[in-house]
């Protein structure tokens, strides 16, 4: 398809647009939220636990009065000198006795204020003030969710095997998950999920559902800040030591870089990977928090036999939670793990100091990297880490950073800070560098990789908001690798560089340009008799264009192009452009989305990913490669107070192609579609 | 010895065919992104700079290059006004004492009331490469900067536009190159400064830096330049009349090159 016929077919989407479609979903606010952090959304990662987590808050809303500085820094898109403002200022003003109080703090636009006041409020009830166990069954709020999907084609995995030698999945195609939560006032809550995923079956022996995670999360019961039992998630200092779950890299809001630690939070995510199953507890004494924690579970691995020893070896951890052949079940919850340790916070005014220690044990040891790159990767069975942590604020800059050590093996450190060099223009810098042989299994540290080992690396960022109509961000990241990594044989290096500039003339229109170029350095795919380095480029543009139509209708628009360049290779191209139809009444039981996108790109490294709206607490960045179209129909009706319905209708055709997909997930034809139902029931 | 460090030097020619001359340290740490500045060392990077200076000023530099012994800049600056007019005067040294280049420059800039500011300079170039000879040429400037807003300022530069070279029997060539920029004054604390510059059969770039007064006669600076990927740093010391300036720019190859002025304000 050429250039012109795209843009024709953009042009006619735009003018008829109105007429097919349906209705709306999930919340545009959150969505903003999660666009601007999701790490240049190049990563599959699951946010659901942020949209949990937000709308948790939006339904139980933070009380100003009596927050503290980690549940604030929940709400991710505050940033630590906003925060310590909105501290200070109730230190130093009492508390606040208006909302429209909160237009004298620094550093507060009337953006941020609209985002916080979802959220937070400055008089919700809160505390065990006067709790008794009738009220907790009386005005405790239940909140059940189950959600069904599946594709609609059959994949070659459910197809019946040639042979009994050929791998087949084992369970049925569809992905059940069930949610529920008890919720009482901001202090308790229960949680409960459930989940099988396609290909897995209903029950895995005796054991239940494929995956299940369950957590009590009682909090401010006196001393006791936070106590979880069952599965938990510890966040301290910038990610260095411990840090597991929810994470962001560099993004378009710069001052995510500069992690904001939550401590001890209940888990309440579907990655069947990096939680805590034990019990963990936060208690306080004056400016000290203690947080000791305890947790053995069953994880995921790949075992093989060392001929040496005799003695099975840990060959890697998996990940994905899949369990759907008899050679992923058979490594289902193969090894076991326990880890303990704990964490002492310090704060007093505007300083922070935290001290982290965890022993972790395995039940296997580790085998020794086979291949040149991974010889330093981490053998054994048991690990001790230890870190430092600190931020302060002066003036108008905070600082932050750690220094974290594996016992007898490397270090790693980040140094940083954040300043508001005038009201309208703020900077972010920092200095990061983790050694090839630094070991932590919660290791999140930001960087060009995904985990804080083998990299050196300097960020600068700025943000410019003269007014509340433009923002202009931009960042620079010159990172190096000192060891070879995987796919690269050679100490590597590259830079990052990207732009983004808004424009929001009216509170329903919002256009947004970005640009971003990355240079970086590995293989050369000529072949040669030695693998050499090569650069390779690659540009992003990206325009995106929402606007209000009327009460009940938006519309969005989006054009990105990349630009993908190796050495002695021709440029490669991609092309994603889309148009949604979003409906939101005021009063009506109907709301909805639609998109309907075309991609035309040259295969897989120059993918683009663009957020796709979904069932609630349901997330989808999906990645574009090859050419063809993606429509979807995302709808909501409420049926009755408490009880509401979601369905997501979605199909991706592609343009010459006899097979979707791979391996046993592959599909034959050029189609695949899914379908996902969803009911909630909040009573 | 003096041949490796010859070796060295078109090396550095290759990957960077401006490197030969210097901004000083205030320009080079804001990722010299100076064409729309003002400062006694825009003779070398925008000469209309210099219309906007109500005082006479003169200053002295020295780079190293990329922690390569003896390989350095060595440059003066010097300017004066005199009514609406502005009489400047260059100085740059570069190379080893095997290869050497010298650059001297002149600039004549005029004020058209406070807000526009033109300019046009004549530099004299000359080469001298040990056993090899030495050659010379002649280079014209000119340069303009407008101020369109109270707290912005843009400008436009143009280097040895006619390309005069030193001779035939020479390929160094004199770099002719096109600069475009702005300056946007947020406070008296902060300015943030970008620039695009064209060189002819060379890749565009792209600079942009920043300066940060933490108080009034401390001045932080960073910037960068994106092609090649450069950062740069750097702070500033002003003492009654006294100017120190220090920068550091940092090449992702070569490594870094450190810089220092001193500067006296009449």
């Amino acid at each position: 398809m050429s250039f012109k016929t795209k843009l024709f077919l953009l042009f006619s989407l735009l003018v008829f647009s109105k007429v097919s479609f349906a209705q709306t979903s999930d919340d545009p606010d959150i969505e903003y939220i999660i666009e601007s952090i999701a790490s240049n959304q190049t990563q599959d990662y699951d946010y659901s636990e942020l949209i949990d987590r937000l709308t948790y808050y939006k339904r139980n809303k933070i009380n100003l009065n009596k927050t503290s500085k980690e549940q604030l820094q929940e709400l991710v898109f505050l940033n630590p000198l906003q925060i310590d403002a909105l501290l200070n200022h109730i230190a130093v003003n009492g508390k606040l006795i208006n909302v429209l109080e909160l237009q004298s703090i620094k550093g507060f636009d009337l953006e941020t204020i609209k985002n916080l006041l979802r959220f937070a409020d400055i008089n919700t009830p809160s505390g065990f003030e006067n709790f008794s166990f009738n009220k907790l069954f009386k005005d405790g709020r239940n909140d059940l969710l189950v959600r069904y999907s599946r594709y609609l084609e059959q994949q070659q995995g459910f197809s019946p095997a040639k042979s009994t030698s050929t791998s087949r999945y084992l369970g049925t195609p569809e992905r059940v998950f069930t949610r529920y939560r008890f919720a009482y006032s901001n202090n308790i809550e229960f949680s409960l999920n459930l989940e099988k995923d396609p290909g897995e079956k209903y029950l895995n022996g005796n054991y239940g559902p494929d995956f299940s995670s369950a957590s009590l999360y009682i909090k401010d019961l006196g001393k006791v800040k936070k106590l979880v039992i069952g599965d938990y998630s510890l966040q301290f200092g910038q990610g260095l030591t411990l840090w597991s779950g929810l994470s962001f890299g560099k993004g378009a809001d710069i001052f995510t870089v500069a992690k904001q630690d939550i401590g001890l939070k209940n888990y309440t995510s579907i990655n069947e990977f990096s939680f805590f199953r034990g019990v963990a507890t936060q208690i306080n004494f004056g400016k000290f928090d203690f947080t000791p924690f305890v947790s053995y579970n069953k994880i995921d691995a790949g075992l093989a036999l060392n001929p040496l020893t005799n003695l099975e070896e840990i060959s890697s951890l998996q990940q994905s939670g899949l369990h759907r052949t008899s050679s992923e079940l058979k490594n289902r919850r193969r090894i076991s793990q326990l880890v303990f340790g704990g964490n002492l916070q310090y704060n007093y005014k505007k300083l922070s100091i935290g001290l982290t220690g965890y022993h972790s044990n395995y039940s296997q040891d580790f085998a020794p990297g086979n291949s040149v790159y991974n010889q330093f990767d981490f053998t054994g069975n048991s690990l001790n880490n230890v870190g430092i942590n600190y931020s302060y604020t002066l003036n108008n800059t905070y600082f932050f950073g750690e220094f974290a050590h594996s016992l007898n093996s490397g270090i790693a450190y980040i140094n940083g800070l954040i300043s508001s060099l005038s009201p309208t223009v703020s900077a972010v810098l920092f200095n990061r560098n983790y050694q090839k042989d630094y070991y932590s299994f919660y290791n999140q540290g930001i960087g060009e990789s995904s985990t804080a080992v083998n990299e050196k690396g300097f960020y600068a960022g700025l943000q410019i908001k003269p007014d509340r109509q433009f923002e202009l961000d931009f960042y620079s990241d010159l990172f190096k690798f000192p060891y070879l990594k995987f796919g690269v044989d050679a100490p590597s290096q590259g830079y990052d560089i990207f732009s983004q500039f808004s424009f929001t003339p009216n509170k329903t229109t919002r256009l947004t340009l970005r640009y971003q170029f990355q240079n970086k350095q590995q293989n050369d795919t000529q072949p040669t008799y030695t693998n050499v380095l090569a650069f390779a480029k690659k540009s992003n543009y990206r325009a995106d264009l929402l606007y209000q139509v009327n009460k009940s209708f938006s519309l969005r628009n989006r054009i990105e192009i990349v630009q993908y360049h190796e050495e002695n290779k021709a440029n490669r191209y991609g092309f994603l452009a889309y148009q949604d139809v979003i409906y939101s009444p005021l009063s009506s039981r109907w709301s909805g989305n639609t998109r309907l996108a075309l991609f035309d790109t040259d295969g897989f490294d120059t993918r683009i990913y663009a957020y796709e709206n979904d069932v609630l607490y349901g997330f989808s960045i999906p990645g574009f490669q090859n050419r063809g179209v993606r429509y979807y129909l995302n709808a909501r009706y409420n049926v009755k107070r408490g009880v509401d319905l979601w369905m997501k209708y979605s199909l991706t055709k592609f343009n010459d192609q006899q097979t979707v997909g791979s391996g046993l997930d592959q599909i034959q034809g050029d189609l695949r579609s899914e379908l996902k139902l969803q009911l909630r029931l909040q009573f | 010895m003096g041949k490796f460090y010859l070796l060295l030097f078109f090396v550095f020619i290759f990957i960077s065919a401006r490197a030969q001359d210097n901004n000083g340290p205030r320009i080079t740490a804001l990722g010299n992104a100076g064409v729309a500045l003002q400062d006694v060392w825009s003779v070398k990077s925008n000469q209309a700079g210099i219309a906007g200076l109500k005082r006479a000023f003169l200053a002295a530099g020295y780079e190293n290059k990329f922690g390569v012994k003896g390989l350095s800049n060595q440059s003066a600056v010097f300017s004066i006004p005199v009514k609406d007019y502005a009489l400047g005067a260059s100085f740059n040294s570069y190379g080893v004492s095997d290869y050497n280049e010298i650059k001297t420059g002149l600039t004549l800039a005029r004020s058209f009331g406070p807000k526009l500011f033109l300019a046009i300079g004549l530099n004299y170039h000359q080469l001298k490469i040990t056993d090899y000879g030495s050659a010379k040429a002649v280079s014209v400037d000119v340069g303009v900067q407008y101020q369109a807003f109270p707290n912005l300022w843009l400008a436009s530069h143009i280097s040895n536009p006619n390309q005069s070279k030193y001779d035939n029997n020479t390929d160094q060539i004199i770099p002719a190159h096109i600069q475009f920029g702005a300056n946007y004054i947020f406070s008296d604390q902060l300015l943030i400064t970008t620039e695009v510059e064209k060189i002819l059969d060379a890749q565009a770039d792209f600079k942009a830096g920043l300066e940060y007064k933490l108080v009034k006669f401390v001045a932080l600076r960073g910037g960068i330049s994106v092609n090649p990927f450069k950062q740069y740093a750097g702070f500033g010391v002003n003492y009654q009349r006294i100017n120190i300036d220090f920068a550091v720019s940092s090449h992702p190859v070569l490594g870094y090159s450190p810089q220092v002025a001193l500067g006296y304000e009449f």
